[in-house]
């Protein structure tokens, strides 16, 4: 894609990393030159940021971004999730997410609560990135 | 003798001196204790005598004088006369006598100062005049030293009076203050004027300037004497509100004017005033220092007005005196950078206070004005763009420029009877110096930096918004010597095009060296200054008016058509040949000048289009292209197509090529479409080009007597079949956004059916066939993830929100009707991309347009329907992010941005209440108002809304105007939230009063005054809202009375509390008494319940306007005599 048709809260690869845009700006070098774009990215499964400065006639590469919501099923004694799609499909090949989010799921998890797992695909890589209680009002 | 306990104050003193390593935190704070308990102690008159006589620690020093301060305060109405004058003798003794540092010497002179305002409160003054004349004595007879202390004296009591509104710290009620002020003004000020005046007079008389000792005496003489010609006079029939802005606007930005009463005739009138003044200044200009108070001197007194100059006659032999004075000046000095500031300024104030008076000046002396003035300009020009290039960062001479050019403004208006061949003259020198300043040699000076090249971020504002004032001024010029200044535009402008052509034409064949780079930039820069001084001269700035072409340019052209030098024939041919090459038109010179400056900005258009074409576009100015991009905006709206009835008189070659229905305005419209088209295909990564691009086009489109013509354009046409190709996700969305506005503004005026549906059809149609391409597909469920579905999306959404951003009253039915079926699809998007924040958002933002541009004018009927979707799509979205607990970093920001999109929209929504202009149907039942859609909006969002995100303060701001306004309009859907609600409400206003800046504290304040209100009037006693208000009560008092409101909102929140007091007087009795009897101190118990009779007195509490005012005013007075004497910290 055209760097200059990008834009805040999209994605873009930034040093071979799948990014959502966090800032863009654009800037020129004197006073009757062309516009470069300054793009800063947050790498989408490690949070990195990522700075990246260039003319905006350049074409980008755009990640492949899915995120699908699955209910959770189970967690298995390893720690693998088991999730379902909305079509019913099973799946079990997710580790349970690292950090607040983990403890979080375990313990809604533990309490009885229905649980939906946002999942994350990008580049080849999969997480849990969020999870949300469904509350009586959803079913 | 208290010598223990000053030696503990002053060892805890040393410990809070000592650095970290060496004390202990106990140690530490026990100190700090020791010096807080000091700090409250009471009739501390003695102890602090001891102090300064006898410690050497100036920190307990200066401790001591401050609880000397606040003890007078706060125990003044007790003390005897006696004892206070025996305090400030002692004091004032002190202070000549010993040596402290100079910050206890500055406290101890502001306690002298306070005693010495707060004894003429009582004696008015007679006191203060005695002190005064002490001082003078000093001043003139003692040693440097203490001649230097007298003035510090002096300083401090001018510095006590000029305050009113926010010395409450003086614990008297601010119209005490006023009446002190009033009083010192009228007696007092003057005296020390004529004083320092005096004594400046005979140290200039003296001729001892070097000695510094007479230099610093000299400084503070000139110090008081510019406080005094500064000094704020304030009307009295301004409320108090109004003065504290007054005042705070003089302390923050720049002096009054100098607006004396009539008393002050014998001394500003006396003859040897003035040159006196400018004597000074002559004698220190070379001393920065006091250079710079002499000069604020002379500036102040340029703007004398007022009483003391009512009569004529004294007024023009003030001002013919100031002028002899300042022309011998600026005549015989070369004016320095920072001089040059004050020498403007000074222009800049005769102009404005004067303006008419100097045309009544003797020639001569207006003559000398005149050329002084105009070359004093032409300098200051020079030296800003100098600066400029320099790059500089002081602009001393850039400042000064633009003073002289304010003032110019008005003298082109006032001289214009009297010296008009003057001003032709100056005008001429004005403007050819600027357009030299601003262009390469040789035909220019405008001198270039070639080492730096500077990074320039796209935010910074650009020349035409920069340097927006000078343009304006020099258009004027301009337009004094159109005969010279068009000619001379065009002439450069056509060299220059002509060269760039040349420059792009070699490059094809070969590449360019550096040098013919450096030659490119500076041409890029010569044309893009030519073409922003020519789109000044030709068009005004019509912000919010309607544009039209100014008279002397219509005279202008008129007369060359009668005179033969310009013709019909000869501009069409010149017209006709704006996309060729070739420049040899032997009728050229007969082209109408108007329209030749035009064609030749349309010229570098087709210049700049070919050379990207050749695939060029990499070596032309983004920047220029901007500036053309203004340009054609600026003339079209003026010129092309312009409403004759406007105009007397049309001149033959507009009337042949520019009106309506010739052939030569559509030509020209077709060309620039073209040209905008042009930029869309070539130039689609310059975000600001684009910009500027597509608000050309959509402001030629939102002309309503033009965009007929437009609509049935072979270039619009053009247009939509290119909006047509255009792939989604490929360009900028601004493009898509920006075009479907225009396309719809434009066929606002068409008035055949067949018409309508045929241009309608052809920009909405594609559009809707996409959408409903999208949802029919089988397996959307599926692919909807996929970058070119939802590039797909994007792309639509933004087109939406262009059509309802270009909706007018006369296309809002079509427009919604088109809209509404798939507005009502958009929960459906909401869900199934709620993980997709660009698409989130953009359908916020969709609902926010529609909301903000069509809601006014949509029936009851269709406004439900918008209604629905909106509601279903904010239901939508919270219950995709209710509960929701996510990794990703910059969560929290992400949810900022989507509720202050929502905010936005509920607000939008909730002004259809306040505006609406749907054509009223008595067959429609309003069943359900915006406000009811904004409060269940709000019930949506609430839970979403943490008092986190409530600290990002644009989103804070919004909220809290939204509910004041919510609560403005329908107080009883207010009050009949569900509890739930409600109550997260009025938690988040007690929030609003604690927790942020003063403007949240007083929309919280709103809110509560109008919840009060509502409820006391209509007997609502028993309501659950009623008890819910009841806590504010307390929790308002308790603010107030310690000082955690600030003075400038005390208005609002007694008002507040007025109304909280007639819900609950029972309550408010319990807490005064229950606040009474907690004081310790059997006096300031007796105090306080004096202060609240006193607040109460003759107040009934009933809701009524005029009682909430005195209630208002009572409590003004309460406030400053409990801070006096209350200590709650």
């Amino acid at each position: 894609m055209q760097c200059s048709a990008l834009r805040k809260n999209g994605f873009v690869m930034l040093k071979s990393r799948p990014c959502k845009i966090v800032e863009m700006s654009t800037s020129k070098t004197g006073k009757h030159g062309h516009a470069k774009v300054h793009l800063v990215g947050i790498d989408i499964f490690s949070g990195k940021k990522y700075e990246d400065i260039c003319p905006s006639t350049h074409n980008m590469d755009v990640p492949h971004v899915k995120r699908e919501d699955y209910q959770l099923t189970d967690i298995s004694d390893d720690g693998y999730l088991c999730l379902m799609a909305d079509n019913g499909d099973l799946r079990e090949d997710l580790k349970i997410p690292e950090g607040d989010v983990g403890v979080q799921l375990r313990t809604e998890f533990d309490a009885g609560k229905d649980i939906l797992c946002t999942v994350l695909k990008s580049c080849g890589e999969e997480v849990v990135i969020a999870v949300k209680t469904n509350t009586a009002l959803d079913k | 003798m208290n010598t223990e306990f000053i030696h503990e104050l002053e060892s805890a003193a040393n410990i809070l001196m000592a650095p970290p390593n060496v004390v202990t935190n106990e140690q530490r704070h026990a100190a700090e204790t020791i010096i807080i308990n000091f700090r409250k102690s009471k009739s501390p008159y003695v102890v602090c005598r001891e102090i300064l006589e006898n410690s050497q620690v100036q920190y307990i020093m200066f401790e001591a004088a401050e609880l000397l301060k606040s003890a007078l305060i706060r125990e003044w109405s007790f003390l005897q006369e006696s004892d206070i004058i025996s305090l400030r003798q002692y004091l004032m003794h002190y202070v000549m006598n010993r040596t402290p540092s100079a910050f206890v010497q500055e406290r101890l002179l502001q306690v002298i100062a306070i005693m010495i305002k707060r004894g003429s409160v009582e004696d008015l003054g007679q006191e203060r005049a005695n002190i005064l004349s002490e001082v003078e004595n000093l001043i003139i007879g003692a040693d440097p030293a203490k001649q230097v202390l007298g003035c510090k004296v002096i300083l401090n009591l001018m510095q006590e009076y000029s305050i009113t509104v926010k010395t409450t710290d003086v614990g008297l009620p601010w119209e005490v203050h006023y009446k002190a002020k009033r009083q010192f003004e009228a007696t007092d000020l003057k005296r020390i004027f004529q004083f320092c005046v005096q004594v400046l007079s005979e140290i200039i008389k003296s001729d001892a300037f070097s000695s510094p000792n007479i230099l610093n005496l000299i400084k503070y003489l000139l110090t008081i004497t510019e406080n005094v010609l500064t000094w704020g006079y304030i009307s009295h029939i301004l409320p108090k509100r109004i003065i504290g802005v007054y005042e705070s606007v003089y302390e923050a930005d720049q002096a009054p004017p100098l607006r004396l009463a009539t008393s002050w005739k014998d001394i500003m009138l006396a003859p040897q005033l003035l040159p006196l003044m400018f004597q000074v200044y002559w004698k220190v200009r070379d001393n920065d220092e006091l250079a710079h108070h002499a000069m604020t001197c002379l500036v102040q007194l340029a703007s004398l007005n007022g009483s003391v100059v009512s009569n004529e006659d004294v007024k023009m032999q003030y001002l013919t005196a100031y002028m002899e004075n300042f022309l011998k000046l600026i005549t015989s000095v070369n004016i320095k950078n920072k001089e040059s500031l004050g020498i403007s300024n000074i222009v800049r104030k005769l102009e404005l206070f004067f303006s008419s008076d100097l045309t009544k000046l003797p020639q001569n002396l207006q003559e000398s004005y005149l050329d002084d003035i105009t070359r004093l300009t032409c300098t200051f020009a020079e030296g800003a763009s100098l600066e400029e290039a320099e790059g500089s960062d002081n602009k001393y001479y850039m400042e000064s420029f633009d003073n002289m050019l304010e003032a110019w403004t008005t003298i082109l208006k006032d001289f214009k009877d009297s010296a008009n061949e003057y001003l032709s003259l100056a005008s001429m020198r004005v403007f050819n110096t600027y357009l030299q300043c601003h262009l390469a040699p040789p035909d220019g000076t405008r001198s270039h930096n070639d080492d730096q090249v500077e990074e320039i971020e796209d935010n910074e504002d650009n020349d035409r918004i920069k340097f927006r004032d000078q343009l304006q001024t020099i258009g004027m010029f301009g337009r004094v010597i159109l005969d010279h200044s068009l000619p001379v535009l065009y002439k450069l402008l056509e060299e220059r095009i002509e060269k760039l052509r040349a420059h792009f034409q070699a490059m094809q064949t070969q590449a360019m060296t550096i040098a013919e780079s450096t030659n490119l930039d500076n041409l890029f820069e010569d044309v893009h200054w030519i073409i922003l001084i020519a789109g000044h001269v030709l068009c005004m700035d019509s912000e919010g008016e309607t544009p039209v072409i100014p008279s002397e340019v219509i005279r202008y052209c008129v007369q060359q058509c009668t005179n033969s030098v310009c013709t019909l024939d000869a501009t069409l041919k010149v017209m006709a040949s704006v996309q060729q090459f070739t420049n040899d038109l032997d009728c050229v010179d007969q082209c109408d000048h108007v329209i030749r400056i035009f064609c030749d900005v349309l010229k570098l258009c087709f210049v700049e289009t070919s050379a990207a074409e050749i695939k060029l576009g990499h070596f032309t100015s983004p920047e220029v292209g901007c500036t053309m991009m203004w340009f054609l905006n600026r003339w079209c709206l003026s010129y092309l197509m312009p409403i004759e009835s406007f105009y007397d008189e049309i001149p033959q070659t507009f009337k042949g090529g520019l009106v309506k229905d010739t052939e030569g305005a559509i030509f020209l419209f077709n060309v620039v479409l073209q040209k905008i088209r042009a930029n869309i295909c070539h130039f689609n990564s310059e975000p600001i080009l684009l910009q500027d691009t597509l608000n050309l086009f959509c402001d030629i489109c939102s002309v309503r007597h033009k965009s007929i013509f437009l609509c049935r354009s072979e270039g619009i046409w053009n247009l939509i079949n290119l909006h047509g190709k255009l792939e989604a996700g490929v360009l900028p969305s601004v493009i898509r956004r920006g075009l479907c506005r225009g396309f719809v503004m434009a066929g606002a005026t068409i008035a055949y059916q067949e018409e309508i549906d045929n241009y309608y059809g052809a920009v909405l149609k594609p559009l809707q066939q996409r959408f409903k391409n999208l949802l029919c597909q089988e397996n959307f469920n599926k692919i909807y993830q996929e970058e070119r579905v939802k590039n797909e999306v994007i792309d639509i959404v933004e087109g939406f929100i262009g059509i309802a951003k270009g909706t007018q009253m006369t296309t809002v039915h079509l427009l919604f009707d088109f809209l509404a079926p798939m507005l009502a699809e958009l929960p459906k998007f909401m869900k199934i991309y709620n993980n997709y924040q660009v698409i989130v958002q953009l359908i916020l933002e969709l609902f926010g347009q529609c909301a903000k541009c069509m809601l006014c004018y949509l029936s009851q009927l269709d406004s439900k329907r918008l209604y629905e979707s909106t509601l279903a799509t904010i239901q939508t979205y919270t219950k995709c992010n209710e509960n929701r607990f996510t990794t990703e970093a910059l969560s929290e920001e992400s949810s900022f941005q989507d509720l202050t999109l929502t905010l936005d929209l509920l607000t939008y929504i909730l002004s259809k209440d306040c505006l609406d202009l749907s054509p009223a149907n008595p067959n429609e039942e309003v069943t359900i108002t915006a406000a009811d859609i904004s409060l269940f909006g709000l019930n949506f969002i609430m839970p979403l809304m943490t008092t986190d995100l409530l600290k990002y303060p644009s989103l804070c701001a919004q909220y809290y105007r939204l509910i004041v306004l919510i609560n403005d309009i329908f107080p009883e859907k207010v009050c009949n939230l569900p509890e739930e609600l409600l109550t997260k409400v009025l938690i988040s206003v007690e929030y609003g009063l604690t927790q942020f800046g003063s403007d949240i504290v007083q929309a919280s304040l709103d809110f509560l005054q109008g919840m009060a209100t509502y409820t006391y009037k209509n007997g609502m006693q028993n309501s659950n809202i009623h008890q819910k208000l009841l806590p504010f009560l307390k929790l308002l008092l308790d603010l107030t009375l310690s000082h955690q409101i600030n003075s400038d909102i005390i208005c609002t929140a007694s008002c507040c509390i007025y109304a909280l007091i007639c819900c609950y007087s029972e309550q408010y009795n319990i807490f005064v008494q229950n606040l009474i009897q907690s004081q310790s101190d059997p006096l300031t118990a007796e105090r306080l319940t004096a202060a609240f009779n006193q607040l109460m007195n003759n107040v009934p509490f009933d809701g009524d306007r005029f009682h909430k005012m005195k209630f208002r005013d009572n409590f003004d007075k309460f406030i400053s005599n409990v801070h006096g004497f209350l200590l709650i910290k």
